[in-house]
């Protein structure tokens, strides 16, 4: 990832507590890796007065303490970050957790594997196969702490559900656009919904609910009924390093 | 310290374990939460020598009542309640002793404001999810009260003549929950305000109701609302705590602190810091108005807030320590 990708990032002040950063770029990939690598940097220079970070698909929503720091401030420093790689920033020495996904994907666990299909004009075994040959990346943690993520290789963007669905089971593997998501608890959901993990994704007792986090590669690994009932409701780990 | 068992006696419609909230868990995907109104939860437990952010309990609507096993020293803030202690009036906003084997009783007026809090001196045992006691019903972290909840305190009791004048003159920043009228709210403009020609004045010269369909996401308010020409699509992005959101449907809605990403619809400004509290009494029927503020403005309200909450907290360290204990009670 190159640092000069964003050298020109766009701050737009929101409330009397927040600002809005994005990276103005034509191409929304580069937008869209720009922002996580935005967003690595800063936290590892976190300013003074600054209490916590969002992450939207192109944006960093920046929340701070008004009365410990002002905008301006706020401002500058990230400006400061997007422009200048700092001197202390790591040689991309992270590692990244790689995990593997058993999901059983049928017509009960992926309701909308066969509209997916229809869709894209493919059978649902193509589907499957297409959702198993990718490699995901993930890009933020969405409510609740669902692993959302990049990387699904169909011949096009995956349109939502146009009724949303209420009680969509936890583990359940669902896809919009070109990202999956990973349902962590029972709850409705616009996307489409094709397959289902055994696993625990998130377990609220750990003191670390989630093993994983952003960066990390996700691959779904399809398995039979009788195979995930082997498997069981264990917490989902990762099976390796990958470095970056 | 000693272990004080305190009997439930009543609850109300949601009556759990709260706290000012996680820290640093955002960018994991997990909201904030905690307390709807901050102040009052951060004044309850001021007033009972704790730290600002220590566990306390949280009321929404209904009657709160509990028996302590042991003297407890207990404030009732947030809405305007009528608190009684062995059947004899108590005041709220103002530190208590409950006697053990007496019940404590809160009952609110819904009209007045939605929620309470009691906060008592010690520390509850309750569980954290991410460091914070606070709910999320989203991760099934609900944090109800059981029959007996159990409490780690050092409080013994003051040394107090009854002929003594009263124990407490404190500078207590109440919470005005006005009875008539609608509530104000300052908002600062921000950018999705732009893209739809009108709608800072049309929010400015119209009153909005809060809706029976409010939770803890969101209140969602009846009145008039304009939508943007186009229909860009806006991709997903995070929202301070206060946004106020038009979404597709006639309506408005201010997220509160538990809200999640936008699901992509404009937001027209933020309200104040300062008037958020305000806003996590705001219950079903009641009337709100809203008034645009500069940035700077907004920022100084809140200043003259935290001013006030520093003030009591030197007032009541003073009171304190003078019956007898050095400081605050607890130290975390």
């Amino acid at each position: 990832m190159t640092t000069e990708q964003f050298t020109a990032v766009t701050v737009e002040p929101f409330g009397d507590s927040a600002v809005m950063v994005t990276v103005p770029h034509p191409e929304q990939a580069i937008r869209r890796t720009a922002i996580v690598a935005f967003r690595e940097r800063f936290l590892a220079h976190r300013p003074p007065g600054v209490l916590d970070v969002v992450s939207g698909l192109e944006s960093l929503l920046v929340e701070f303490d008004p009365l410990q720091t002002t905008l301006p401030h706020v401002e500058y420093a990230v400006r400061l970050l997007a422009e200048r790689p700092p001197v202390h920033e790591p040689l991309r020495a992270r590692t990244a957790l790689r995990f593997a996904v058993p999901v059983v994907f049928d017509e009960e666990t992926g309701p909308d594997l066969a509209s997916v299909a229809e869709e894209l004009g493919v059978a649902p075994t193509e589907v499957v196969e297409a959702i198993a040959e990718s490699t995901f990346t993930i890009a933020l943690l969405g409510a609740a702490m669902a692993p959302m993520m990049d990387g699904l290789r169909v011949p096009r963007p995956v349109r939502r559900r146009a009724e949303p669905r209420t009680d969509v089971a936890p583990g359940a593997i669902m896809i919009a656009g070109t990202n999956a998501i990973i349902q962590p608890f029972p709850g409705p959901t616009g996307w489409r919904v094709v397959g289902r993990t055994p696993y625990t994704i998130v377990d609220i007792s750990r003191p670390e609910p989630v093993s994983f986090g952003t960066g990390d590669v996700v691959r779904f690994v399809p398995v039979t009924r009788d195979e995930a009932a082997a498997l069981g409701a264990d917490f989902l780990l990762p099976v390796a390093e990958v470095p970056v | 310290m000693r272990t004080v068992g305190l009997d439930i006696t009543r609850t109300g419609w949601v009556t759990t374990f709260q706290d000012l909230g996680r820290r640093d868990t955002e960018r994991r995907g997990v909201p904030t939460g905690g307390a709807a109104d901050q102040h009052s939860a951060a004044v309850a437990n001021v007033l009972v020598g704790n730290p600002r952010d220590a566990t306390l309990i949280e009321n929404l609507g209904g009657e709160l009542a509990f028996v302590p096993d042991a003297d407890v020293l207990v404030a009732v803030t947030g809405a305007p309640a009528r608190v009684t202690i062995g059947g004899a009036p108590a005041a709220s906003w103002s530190p208590l002793v409950v006697p053990a084997g007496q019940e404590i009783h809160v009952r609110a007026d819904l009209a007045l404001g939605a929620r309470n809090y009691l906060a008592v001196n010690g520390v509850f045992t309750a569980e954290t999810l991410l460091g914070s006691t606070a709910p999320d019903a989203r991760m099934g972290f609900t944090q109800a009260l059981g029959e007996r909840v159990l409490l780690e305190s050092g409080f013994r009791g003051f040394r107090h003549s009854h002929f003594a004048p009263p124990l407490f003159r404190l500078p207590v920043p109440v919470l005005p929950c006005a009875k008539e009228g609608p509530w104000l709210v300052d908002v600062v403009e921000s950018y999705g305000a732009r893209s739809i020609p009108g709608v800072r004045e049309l929010i400015a010269d119209s009153s909005y109701v809060v809706t029976a369909r409010s939770n803890h996401v969101g209140l969602r308010l009846d009145g008039p609302v304009l939508h943007p020409d186009t229909d860009t699509e806006i991709v997903s992005h995070g929202v301070p705590v206060g946004a106020l959101q038009i979404p597709h449907a006639d309506e408005l809605i201010v997220l509160g602190r538990y809200r999640s990403l936008t699901a992509g619809y404009p937001i027209v400004g933020v309200a104040s810091r300062a008037s958020l509290p305000l806003l996590g009494q705001a219950g079903p029927g009641r009337e709100l108005r809203f008034r645009w503020v500069d940035r700077e403005t907004s920022v100084r309200r809140s200043a003259q807030r935290e001013d006030e909450v520093r003030a009591l907290e030197r007032a009541t360290a003073e009171a304190f320590g003078a019956l007898g204990f050095a400081g605050h009670l607890i130290h975390p």
